[in-house]
């Protein structure tokens, strides 16, 4: 035990969930626990987490009845909190070091527990019911960076879209009618198309896109797939290296119910149940097939078979199952969802839907990538020069931002600004939200730092613009017309004043 | 543990559960107590717990053993259990090797100050900022030290349990009065004070004369007039701060015996020294003026009333009280009095008044030009503030509280202590267009119309420090001694 509190000493991170509907009696205490990291912490110092955090959560109740706890902050530790579901607490505990690199908006540590939450949901549905059908231990899988200051010209969540042209459009529009009304089906398919990292078109909800958009960008996209094989080169934001000292933590979890390879209920009409409960989000466990398709083991086998199980997932829209069906060209990435209630012979139904697939449309998959990579202006194809920006449309989950490699010519110092002042517009936004949630607050901040960098925050009917502009002239005028510049010349002038 | 043999499961179960039920009961178990204990009295007496549930802004003071000395709201004794409760958290947090700061739930702020044996907390919905309400509980410490000095630590190391209540009876109204002013002087959150605007001379003949006296053995010789300062004069080396002028101010505004009569109380300026009691003669030389005089001399007495006496004098025969009357009915700075040149004055709002928008005949004549309605502008080096007077369309005390929230902010904003200070911060929301701008000499904070133009509120912002500069003589005091801390 000496050993492990020594390495836990260490770690710059905790991170658990609790129900506090469980272990109510004294000496219960532990059942409430459904997950901690990192999973060798005593016993005695998880529960003294959670009986803080519950403490917390209680004592704050007593002044602010409708608005749960959203942080503890101490000197040396703070202390997140996302009540992912009712009476369930995901918390994240991080150590502030020494280091000046440890400053975070705590926006944007919530933002990682709900999108750990939200794919998990996607997955396998709501901890709640899972929790109800049996109590499970959830087992740890990847890697998670830390979005640390130097990241607050990012906004998890949101999706990013490839501008396209009319023409291009229209021709995609066919396209994903075709995909989405197979001969001999009665239903529609929803779909999903991604060219590199970007998104292309998509059928789902917003939220429903940008779950499964960030998990395509996570394990799925070419450059997912690619920086899987080389070893460990892989982070969760990519070309972030310069956040190399900020702390990983190994937390996306999944769900395990302990008796792996047990039971399966083959009775048939209904959905046969998973032998294993899969872990989606475990790196290097997905493969492109000779045939275009992508292929994952992680759902496990076919009973008798060696084959590999489709994966599927849940639409929070219509809280419908659907197989996971991915084909990937080059550059474009297709995933096309299969309502699992539309295929009675699964596996063999998937099959026939891939090679319809491959008949009707491959041709024109073709076509559109090769029109697409002839039309893509490279990694830096959103700079703008001069500036260094994000833009963010909430409504639609949506945001465009200033290429990574650009944001890390950011002075420190102009990236703190921001992080700050992005910090202050979050509680001003939360404000108006509980204030009134019809009403779309428009505010506007400017701010020249000490190091003479200009740091700028715009909120416009419902869309924001965050931006940070070094080697600026001293005016205030001047910053001013920057912003004016870039709002009519790349937001249809959302941002401008008339 | 103890070397006993247990097989490792017995080590694995047992173990940490007996460390964990006691570290878990610590805190869970006495916080469901205090709720218990809430919900109980809730069930007596509902409505009283319900309206004190519901106070914006509680402010409480501790010891580290929980026990009760101060609360704002509610009788502190009956707030035992939610006292203990607060201290658990404290410490709990503490054992584990931390400090805790702050809690935030939805619009709720619970803000955490320890000072020794000394917990302060502050719970709040204002949406005031955390540096600012950390600040106000520095305040609220020292206005403790102020009436019992730092050596009331000593107490708590030789009885844990000490009850400092007691010792704090009937200073009630010195912690409303400035809990109060956290909501309208800026003095509280800028660190600076305010002078009383008076002609040059008028304050160099207040200065004189406190001179003279200060060279006679008084430490301090502050003549002030309500919350702002006529004239102050210190021994040599003797530096008093902005912070410990308003503890003191507001601990003499708000004991209303120092109105009936003379007195002499000992007072301690934890910034001077927080250790030691000073012994402060207090009289009213006419109901908004009142004199102070600071000795280190426990006997001081009589010395300090002749001094008095003699400046009491000086006063009347040069005429000082009156101007000082004069300039309490005269009032401030006023916006609409901004000297502007040409391009300002048609410079009003909206580039082309009359057109286009609502009433901007009547919206040009409210406030200053271009949209001014207030300004503070403080000078560094003094660490004094002018602000402006209150005027159109700033006519509640609603809206002055507002727009002191929203200045606070700003200031929290530029004052940044990881990165800060800023330089200049332009922030426009539905209720103002802020401006603010920090050099080596001085800080500028002014308010604006929502639809002001950035432009002339540049220029306009100009004019105010070109103003202030002009009238420096007559707003600010410039003290014969050196004034350096």
């Amino acid at each position: 035990m000496g050993l492990s509190s020594a390495n836990i000493a260490n770690e710059e991170i905790q991170f658990c969930i609790f129900d506090s509907r469980r272990g109510q009696h004294e000496g219960q205490e532990l059942d409430k626990i459904l997950f901690f990291y990192p999973s060798e912490c005593p016993y005695s110092s998880q529960l003294s987490v959670i009986g803080l955090c519950e403490g917390i959560i209680t004592f704050t109740r007593i002044f602010s009845p409708e608005a749960a706890c959203e942080v503890i902050e101490a000197e040396r530790h703070s202390h997140v909190f996302y009540e992912a579901e009712p009476d369930i607490w995901m918390i994240m505990v991080v150590e502030k070091s020494k280091y000046a690199e440890s400053v975070w908006r705590s926006e944007a540590l919530r933002g990682v527990l709900k999108e750990i939450h939200s794919l998990f949901v996607m997955f396998h549905g709501s901890l709640k019911t899972l929790i109800d059908k049996q109590p499970s231990d959830f087992t740890i899988g990847k890697k998670i960076q830390l979005p640390s200051f130097r990241e607050c010209l990012k906004e998890r969540g949101t999706v990013q879209m490839l501008t396209i042209s009319r023409d291009m459009a229209i021709e995609i529009q066919s396209l994903i009618t075709v995909l989405g009304s197979p001969s001999g089906a009665n239903t529609t398919y929803n779909s999903l198309i991604l060219f590199q990292d970007l998104l292309v078109s998509t059928t789902l909800s917003p939220d429903d896109t940008a779950n499964l958009f960030a998990y395509c960008v996570m394990r799925l996209s070419p450059h997912a797939l690619s920086s899987s094989l080389s070893v460990n080169s892989w982070s969760y934001i990519r070309k972030s290296k310069s956040a190399s000292n900020v702390s990983t933590v190994s937390a996306v979890c999944a769900a395990s119910d302990g008796s792996q390879g047990t039971s399966h209920d083959a009775s048939p009409g209904e959905q046969p149940r998973t032998v294993n409960v899969p872990r989606p989000l475990q790196r290097d466990k997905w493969s492109k097939g000779g045939d275009g398709f992508l292929a994952t083991d992680v759902w496990g086998v076919e009973i008798g078979t060696s084959l590999p199980r489709t994966p599927t997932l849940w639409l929070q829209q219509t809280h419908e199952r659907t197989y996971l069906c991915v084909y990937q060209y080059k550059n474009l990435t297709i995933v096309l969802l299969i309502p699992v209630s539309s295929l009675i012979n699964g596996e063999q139904g998937i099959a026939l839907v891939k090679n319809q697939l491959l008949e009707n449309v491959s041709q024109k998959i073709v076509n559109i990538e090769e029109k697409l990579s002839r039309g893509w202006g490279g990694e830096n194809a959103y700079h703008v020069s001069g500036y260094r920006y994000l833009l963010l449309d909430g409504d639609r989950n949506i945001s465009r931002a200033s290429p990574p490699a650009k944001v890390t010519t950011l002075s420190k110092d102009s990236l703190l600004a921001l992080n700050k002042l992005r910090e202050e517009v979050d509680l001003e936004k939360k404000r108006t939200m509980s204030d009134n949630p019809e009403h779309e607050k428009d505010f506007e901040a400017c701010i020249r730092v000490k190091n003479n960098a200009w740091v700028i925050a715009k909120i416009s009917r419902g869309r924001e613009l965050y931006m940070a502009l070094e080697k600026a002239s001293e005016t205030l005028m001047f910053a001013s017309d920057a912003v004016e510049k870039f709002s009519n010349r790349y937001c249809e002038g959302a941002f401008s004043l008339d | 543990m103890n070397g006993v043999a247990k097989s490792p499961v017995d080590v694995l179960i047992k173990c940490p559960c007996t460390g964990m039920k006691h570290e878990y009961l610590s805190v869970a178990t006495r916080l469901k107590a205090a709720l218990m204990h809430f919900s109980f009295a809730s069930d007596v007496q509902d409505d009283t717990s319900a309206s004190w549930r519901k106070r914006r802004k509680h402010f409480f003071v501790l010891s580290h053993s929980g026990k009760p000395i101060y609360s704002r709201y509610g009788d502190e004794h009956k707030l035992a259990g939610f006292s203990a409760t607060l201290q658990a958290i404290i410490s709990f947090v503490e054992n584990g090797g931390d400090r805790i700061k702050f809690v935030r739930a939805g619009r709720h702020q619970v803000v955490f100050l320890v000072k020794g044996p000394i917990y302060l907390v502050c719970i709040s919905c204002t949406e005031e900022p955390y540096e600012a309400l950390r600040g106000q509980l520095e305040l609220l410490y020292g206005q403790i030290l102020v009436i019992l000095t730092k050596s009331i630590d000593r107490c708590f190391v030789k009885n844990p349990k000490f009850d400092m209540a007691p010792l704090l009876g009937g200073t009630d109204a010195v912690f409303s009065s400035l809990i109060h002013s956290f909501s309208w002087n800026p003095a509280t959150f800028l660190h600076a004070y305010t002078c009383l605007p008076l002609a040059y001379s008028t304050r160099q003949a207040a200065g004189a004369i406190l001179q003279d006296v200060a060279d006679s053995g008084v430490l301090f010789a502050i003549l002030m007039c309500r919350h702002k300062v006529v004239s102050l004069v210190g021994a040599q080396k003797a530096s008093l701060h902005p912070d410990d002028m308003l503890l003191l101010s507001n601990f003499i505004l708000s004991t209303e015996s120092f109105r009936t009569s003379e007195a002499f109380s000992p007072i301690c300026l934890p910034h001077y020294n927080s250790m030691a009691f000073l012994y402060a003669y207090v009289h009213y030389l006419d109901v908004d003026t009142y004199l102070a005089l600071l000795s280190t001399n426990s006997e001081g007495f009589y010395h300090l009333k002749e001094c008095r006496i003699q400046i009491e004098s000086v006063l009347v025969k040069s005429n000082v009280l009156c101007e000082v009357q004069k300039s309490i009915l005269d009032g401030g700075l006023h916006v609409e009095d901004l000297p502007v040149d040409s391009s300002l004055r048609s410079g009003l709002p909206y580039p082309h008044p009359g057109q286009g928008r609502a009433a901007p005949s009547s919206m040009s004549e409210i406030g200053g030009p271009a949209g001014l309605w207030h300004f503070i502008y403080r000078s560094i080096n003094l660490d004094q503030y002018v602000s402006s007077e209150f005027s159109s369309p700033l006519n509640s005390s609603g809206l002055h509280k507002r727009l002191y929230r929203a200045y606070q902010k700003l200031y929290v904003s530029m004052h940044d202590r990881q990165i800060g200070p800023h330089k200049t911060q332009f922030r426009r929301d539905e209720n103002y267009v802020l401006l603010c701008w920090i050099t080596q000499d001085f800080e500028l904070y002014a308010a604006f119309d929502p639809l002001a133009d950035k432009a002339l509120a540049i220029k306009t912002c100009n004019r105010v420090c070109q103003w202030v500069r002009d009238l420096e003589n007559e707003i600010f005091l410039f003290g014969g001694s050196p004034f350096s801390w």
